[in-house]
């Protein structure tokens, strides 16, 4: 499905369960429109993955994900012989022999995602999630095939995508990308939400809680983000633990709550520490005026 | 607005763009226009959004960019450059004095066993010394960080199966696998940069590292770069065989000498420079300085951390850690250290030494 405008993406991802802000439904229009992959980086846990789960779901397409890694090699990333196969396959035939372009065929071809989404026919949504745990090699051979969206296999030629797939790459800035991959992409920064949009995302993703608390949950996330913590929360973080307090039928947060679930907020033992030692009260307090405005 | 104004107004904002040092070429002006056209200028988010996402790939420069973006459009074609916020400087006196560290002359009469130079602070050695020191550093420098190539080849004794060779050969066999060709991972030298402070509270052990970085530029893939008040790139200069000619042209790029060091600013000239073209992607990072930061130490913070997110390791040398009871007390030491790997001395022969043999094994600290 094609998007016209903004407002079209903007709206079908929330058709999806997914509420973006403006700049990353414009980021991910101007992919589909301009045919360009798009970067998205941001702290963990602003959505980034589920940015381009939820453009798959909107646009009816595919998702292929390619998780990176240290180590990430081509057999793992684009294709690998099926060796197995091919050694039982010659021992079988041992009487008429076995001809190589038997054995190298697509018979015994074991296609990984960047294989599978150029060769795809349907639409497509190809994921590169956490590119920047690839080693820079891989960086530079990624930057081949987004260029021009072909994968030569020697044993069988060149395979061109009949259509080229939406390609969202993300990162945690673990470290920084080279510049001609970033050139080649869009770039969107993803903030945390702001507490309106955080307050809609966990009434969209907590069916039935009270909107007090909503509010006072964001509120009090919102709150955290502003100390020097370690690891501050994303918007999971905020879903889980409003999941949380519903389940466990509270109403409304207190200092006694909120320092019992904060384990769901903070997964750091040094943060949980420094949280619970220091402000929590004032931070409860705030969230509590907060929400109330 | 028409299409020619817009495009005047872009082209405008472009070059307001790259007046503030963000690289804007043709490539994302014409992607900018594309953007635009397909987002349309009816509301204004999105023009912002269509803009920042097609000229910008650092998230360093959203704030400059913001800056900018809130002076165009209005008024369509005018963009008034937003000055840069200016980074405040603090002078500072020096805590220390360098009246701790003269030579003690007694010692550096006597003739040198090896084992005595080893450990002697470089600060004390005279010319006969030197010499000694130099044949040594040129054995210690030709050992070097390695790391994994991607590449694999053909090796007999191990690594992992190379599985299809096996195919073909047993192709031929009828099946048979009469022998296990194995690959491994080739290893490759890492790339080593290294930074070395020559400025006055260096200048002693300066001239040690500078030694030894010649020796180990010998063999290659080494950048090699001087500061002081300002930095310098040294590369070509250490390629020079002769040693004491390279350290003569070394030392001359440099002019500040003793003129007070500005670490965070060098650094920072370093990032700017040389950290976007990728030259401290991947490497191991050897900075070499006592950490004593005429201006304000946060800038080393954020340059360090810059820095850090591209380097593979960042080794940070310091000579003042060879006295006994030292503790980084000095503002700009301080702020470096969160993001170092390695932190070692560098006052003497052994523990340079002891450098080499960090940099063949070092480790990624953040195993990802």
């Amino acid at each position: 499905m094609a998007f016209r405008t903004v407002d079209d993406v903007e709206a079908a991802l929330r058709a999806a369960d997914y509420l973006p802000d403006r700049g990353l439904a414009t980021a991910l229009f101007l992919a589909t429109a301009l045919e360009k992959p798009v970067l998205l980086e941001g702290e963990a846990g602003v959505g980034k993955t589920e940015a381009a789960k939820a453009l798959a779901r909107a646009q009816g397409a595919r998702l292929i994900r390619l998780q990176c890694y240290e180590g990430l090699d081509v057999a793992h990333a684009v294709y690998e012989w099926n060796y197995t196969r091919q050694l039982l396959h010659i021992r079988a035939a041992q009487e008429g022999g076995v001809s190589e372009e038997e054995l190298f065929g697509p018979a015994f071809l074991i296609r990984r995602p960047l294989l599978e989404a150029v060769e795809a026919d349907e639409p497509v949504v190809l994921l590169v999630d956490e590119i920047d745990r690839a080693d820079e090699e891989f960086e530079a051979f990624l930057l081949e095939i987004l260029s021009d969206f072909q994968i030569t296999i020697p044993e069988l030629g060149t395979i061109t995508a009949r259509r080229r797939p939406v390609v969202v790459l993300t990162s945690n800035r673990t470290r920084e990308l080279h510049d001609a991959l970033k050139r080649r992409c869009l770039f969107h920064w993803i903030d945390h939400p702001s507490v309106e949009r955080e307050v809609e995302i966990v009434e969209l993703k907590v069916p039935g809680i009270a909107d007090r608390l909503a509010r006072e949950a964001a509120a009090l996330v919102q709150g955290l983000r502003g100390l020097d913590l370690e690891k501050p929360p994303g918007v999971a973080e905020t879903i889980d633990w409003a999941q949380a307090l519903t389940a466990l039928g509270i109403e409304e947060v207190d200092e006694e709550v909120v320092a019992t679930t904060l384990g769901s907020l903070l997964k750091v033992r040094d943060d949980l520490d420094a949280v619970r030692d220091g402000r929590l009260g004032e931070l409860v307090a705030d969230a509590r005026v907060a929400a109330r405005g | 607005m028409s299409d020619r104004t817009l495009l005047h107004g872009l082209v405008a904002f472009g070059r307001a763009l790259r007046e503030q040092g963000v690289e804007v070429g043709p490539g994302r002006m014409v992607e900018a226009a594309r953007a635009l056209d397909a987002v349309g200028l009816r509301d204004r988010r999105d023009v912002y959004f269509a803009l920042r996402q097609t000229l910008l790939a650092h998230r360093d420069e959203l704030e400059l960019f913001d800056g900018l973006f809130g002076g165009w459009g209005a008024s369509g074609a005018s963009s008034e450059p937003v000055a840069r916020p200016v980074v405040e400087t603090r002078r500072e006196g020096r805590a220390r004095s360098d009246g701790d560290r003269t030579p003690d002359g007694a010692q550096a009469l006597g003739t040198s066993s090896l084992e005595l130079l080893r450990r002697r602070d470089f600060a004390t050695l005279d010319e006969a010394e030197l010499a000694e020191l130099r044949r040594l550093l040129l054995d210690l420098g030709r050992t070097r960080p390695r790391r994994r190539s991607r590449r694999l080849r053909p090796s007999p004794t191990g690594g992992t199966l190379d599985l299809r060779r096996v195919v073909r050969r047993s192709m031929r066999s009828g099946g048979e696998l009469v022998e296990l060709p194995m690959r491994a991972r080739k290893v490759v030298p890492r790339k080593l940069v290294v930074l070395c402070d020559v400025s006055g509270s260096m200048a002693p052990y300066a001239r040690a590292l500078l030694l030894f970085l010649h020796a180990t530029a010998q063999s290659g893939h080494v950048e090699a770069f001087a500061f002081g008040t300002r930095l310098a790139r040294l590369t070509g200069d250490l390629a020079t065989r002769d040693p004491e000619v390279a350290l003569e042209r070394v030392t001359s790029p440099v002019v500040d000498w003793g003129s007070g060091t500005r670490i965070g600013a060098s650094l920072a000239q370093f990032n700017d420079e040389y950290g976007r073209r990728a030259l401290s992607r991947g490497a191991v990072v050897v900075i070499a300085s006592d950490g004593w930061e005429r201006d304000d130490p946060a800038l080393i913070g954020h340059e360090m951390a810059r820095l850090a997110r591209a380097a593979y390791a960042i080794v940070w040398v310091n000579p003042l850690k060879g006295t006994p009871g030292y503790e980084p007390l000095a503002l700009g030491m301080r702020a470096a250290l969160p993001y170092v790997d390695r932190f070692l001395p560098g006052h003497n022969l052994e523990s340079l030494e002891g450098l080499a043999g960090v940099l063949v094994g070092i480790e990624r600290r953040h195993a990802a």
